[in-house]
């Protein structure tokens, strides 16, 4: 991995086992770095696609869904996967998750969850447990964190799933069915945060970690597994719905063109007298 | 030889029914007209007027002459408008729009003919008669209804009061909005995402529609800072992309035309004015949005703003948005406003229906996308071409899309951005001079008001103020080889701006130097008309036997 230069992110990081997975996952599946097409926004997650081999767009905060979804509809044919914090993808770029799962486009949301704002020096984040101090909650933060998967879930994401960035090679069996659905699929993974988060420790994940036996049955049963919190803290594919088909551009819009032919037609028709 | 017609009443009362039946049958009847309207922000109720001028030449302004005939849906038109009726004018008042309501009603079991009847009422007005009107008018159009609207204007005396001979040989009609769709979709547009803004939305339905049979891709996003960064991403991906918007939805995209910049991706971006600050008067027009396009997105980097004046701009520069978004890798801005938008003129010519399309060049694993070259212009291409992978990046990068912090490099990086800028003025669109060159007077303007000011000219000119017109439809970049060969020197400059403080005047100052001596300036929300441009013009610059 020393041929993607120096990595800016602290040692012991939970995103350097993220990226093995990733890595190791997109390997595994024999897809060709030129047909990957890496998103991301703002944040120490996002700088991800510095380090594997692939495409990449790294935009701005909170705007890696909608620069995927723009990706996907022009070229269906690449596997496009977001990768971002939880501040971008959860907090900044809310309203584009929000929405971009109702798209259900056959796409891969990662997100590192660290539940703290690391780059910008320790700031709670949307998944915050209440009452943590931090910078700006100095008496503990007043906010109920989000709750990613159930979110998810309710919004009708096709695969949902959390990984822990602890459990490398469990994370790279997940990322590999992530990838392989065909749909949204929303991974949101575990991940320590060495420097801004004094709580959420390997430690502390690796004495509340389980692994599900088997995804919901649907999603009233995945939502009840998502609501799951506290003491333990189930991993693996929570959700999977593989009867919707997602939305399809294929074969429609990439080097094909609009004809001369085309726009008499349309010139004849909406601007003609005939 | 004119008819002005002035439709007012509520919204809701089919008076988009009306215009759009009245504009087609014109066209197709072979006469010249150009229609406006000015309405109010609602769904039902309100107040709005559906304006027509009717012509035996071209026309392409609102003369702002009389109303030759008045039609009154509603009592408030009727109180409002009466005054402005000409001497010989014809009024159809409230009471008779009641009687044509009643006579659909009896005659056709069915309100909603009204609108035929009234259509039929207008153009028998004009001096159409039926056999010409039965070969124009298809099945849609209810051709019965228009007949019996025919047959009430003879009943009411009404027929052939303003005889007008169709003389146009136009085959085309377009608004605004739909030239600047036909134009995107020639320069090779395939892909749109949209957040709906008066008064762009009817922008996006064209594109939208096109996109049903063509190979093009229409988004809804969820808001406008979504639609940016999804055109970027299909830009990137391969398809050359658009957003369309208003002040207040640009307003949130200008973080994204930033990283457009950053990441030097190609990019159309519509703006169709309307009167800010914020939500201001959302159906009105205004140019009020020319500096915030010309600084939007924080950093610097090159951009390109053009304004077209013309039906024929608004095709013609659409299209070469995109020819020059993908040959600079930078953002390209098309300022309209509603008037322009949503104005319905006819198209003189036949447009040119080459498609302009993307070059998808391959290159090896070498490929670096933002290579330093002489010129600036790096290699542009797609993922999945080749061996090539396209790493972009909104952090300053290396040459290979990589972020850096080395700070040799960043200026490398800037000088190479900025490098690109210089090349684009050779691609300068140059401005059109109009009138009498030897004329005192020259009036500045850029976007929509082309063709009233330059119609306003042949009318002062040939009321014995002679003044020459000089119309802007590239606004940025400013080079000097605008000025060359257009000789103001000597000339008083008057700039005509819809806005309150002459954004475009203060421009050509920063930029060109050129020092405008007067403005004329209006930001009620509505267009100008040419009369009213005349007469403030002739009252503020001249005086009997010249100029003051």
């Amino acid at each position: 991995m020393n041929d993607h230069g120096e990595i800016a992110w602290c040692p012991g990081c939970g995103n350097f086992a993220i990226r093995d997975a990733l890595e190791g996952a997109l390997a595994e599946l024999a897809i060709p770095p030129r047909e990957i097409v890496l998103t991301s926004g703002i944040g120490q997650a996002a700088k991800m696609p510095q380090y594997l081999a692939g495409n990449y767009f790294n935009g701005l905060h909170g705007r890696a869904l909608p620069v995927a979804v723009g990706v996907k509809l022009a070229r269906p044919e690449l596997t496009v996967i977001v990768v971002s914090g939880d501040g971008c993808n959860y907090g900044e770029g809310g309203n584009h998750f929000l929405h971009s799962l109702r798209r259900n486009l056959d796409l891969t949301v990662l997100t590192c969850n660290n539940q703290v704002y690391g780059l910008t020096k320790g700031q709670s984040s949307p998944t915050t447990d209440l009452g943590r101090m931090n910078m700006f909650d100095p008496r503990g933060n007043e906010n109920e964190p989000l709750n990613p998967l159930a979110l998810a879930i309710v919004l009708g994401a096709p695969f949902v799933a959390r990984g822990f960035a602890g459990e490398k090679e469990h994370l790279k069996g997940l990322l590999k069915e992530a990838i392989q659905f065909r749909g949204t699929a929303v991974v949101d993974i575990l991940q320590p945060c060495v420097s801004f988060n004094k709580v959420n420790t390997y430690a502390y994940y690796r004495q509340r970690v389980y692994r599900l036996d088997a995804s919901g049955k649907d999603r009233r049963e995945a939502l009840e597994i998502a609501e799951i919190q506290g003491d333990r803290i189930p991993v693996g594919v929570f959700l999977k719905d593989e009867s919707r088909s997602p939305r399809e551009t294929a074969g429609r819009l990439f080097r094909k063109s609009v004809t001369p032919g085309d726009m008499e037609n349309l010139l004849q028709k909406w601007h003609g007298a005939a | 030889m004119e008819c002005t017609i002035l439709i007012g009443g509520q919204a809701g009362q089919g008076l988009a029914s009306i215009e759009r039946e009245l504009a087609a049958l014109l066209f197709r009847l072979g006469y010249f007209f150009f229609a406006t309207k000015f309405y109010m922000s609602r769904i039902r109720g309100g107040h709005n007027d559906h304006l027509f001028r009717i012509a035996e030449r071209p026309v392409h302004a609102l003369s702002g002459e009389s109303w030759d005939v008045l039609a009154s849906l509603d009592e408030e038109t009727q109180r409002r408008c009466k005054a402005d009726l000409s001497a010989r004018g014809l009024c159809l008042s409230p009471a008779e729009i009641a009687e044509i309501e009643k006579r659909a009603k009896d005659g056709f079991s069915n309100v909603v003919m009204s609108n035929p009847l009234l259509v039929g009422v207008l153009l028998r007005i004009i001096g159409v008669r039926s056999d010409a009107l039965e070969a124009a008018a298809r099945e849609e159009d209810q051709p019965a209804a228009l007949l019996a609207g025919m047959a009430l204007a003879e009943e009411w005396d009404m027929a052939d009061r303003f005889v007008l001979q169709p003389r146009a040989e136009s085959p085309y009609t377009f608004d605004g909005n739909s030239a600047i769709g036909f134009g995107s979709l020639l320069g090779g547009c395939q892909f749109m995402a949209a957040y709906p803004m008066t008064p762009a939305t009817s922008l996006m339905l064209y594109v939208a529609k096109a996109a049903l049979e063509l190979p093009v891709h229409f988004e809804q996003a969820e808001d406008e800072i979504a639609a940016i960064n999804m055109a970027l991403g299909a830009s990137y991906a391969g398809l050359r992309s658009m957003v369309a918007t208003s002040g207040g939805g640009f307003a949130l995209m200008t973080e994204a035309v930033s990283l457009a910049g950053m990441t030097e991706t190609p990019i159309v971006i519509v703006i169709a004015q309307r009167p800010g600050p914020s939500t201001g008067l959302p159906t009105r027009t205004e140019q009020g949005d020319l500096n915030v396009v010309l600084s939007a997105g924080h950093g610097e980097f090159p951009r390109l703003v053009y304004a077209p004046g013309s039906l024929q701009e608004a095709v013609d520069l659409a299209k070469r948005s995109f020819e020059m978004a993908d040959r600079y890798q930078i953002p390209v801005f098309i300022l309209t406003d509603q008037y322009l938008a949503d104005s319905i003129q006819l198209l003189e010519g036949s447009p040119e229906l080459s498609v302009a399309l993307r070059q998808y060049e391959i290159f090896d694993a070498s490929y670096r996308r933002y290579a330093l070259t002489p010129d600036g212009l790096s290699p542009l291409t797609y993922p999945g071409l080749g061996e090539a992978l396209v790493r972009v990046d909104s952090d300053e990068h290396t040459e290979a899309g990589k972020i850096t912090e080395d700070l040799d490099l960043r200026v490398r990086m800037v000088d190479k951005r900025l490098r690109k800028a210089s090349r684009m003025d050779k691609d300068a669109v140059l401005p059109t001079l109009y009138g009498d060159r030897d004329a005192d007077i020259c009036l500045i303007s850029w976007g929509s008001n082309r063709e009233i000011v330059e119609e306003a000219a042949d009318r002062l000119t040939s009321e014995g103020h002679p003044v020459a017109a000089l119309h802007f439809s590239q606004v940025y970049p400013l080079v000097p080889a605008m000025l060359e060969g257009v000789s103001l020197a000597g000339k008083r400059l008057i700039a005509i701006e819809n806005n309150a403080t002459g954004q475009f005047a203060g421009l050509l100052k920063r930029e060109l130097s050129l020092e405008i001596n007067d403005m004329i300036l209006k930001y009620n929300g509505l267009c100008f008309s040419v009369r009213e441009l005349c007469d403030e013009v002739a009252a503020r610059f001249f005086v009997p036997g010249g100029v003051k």
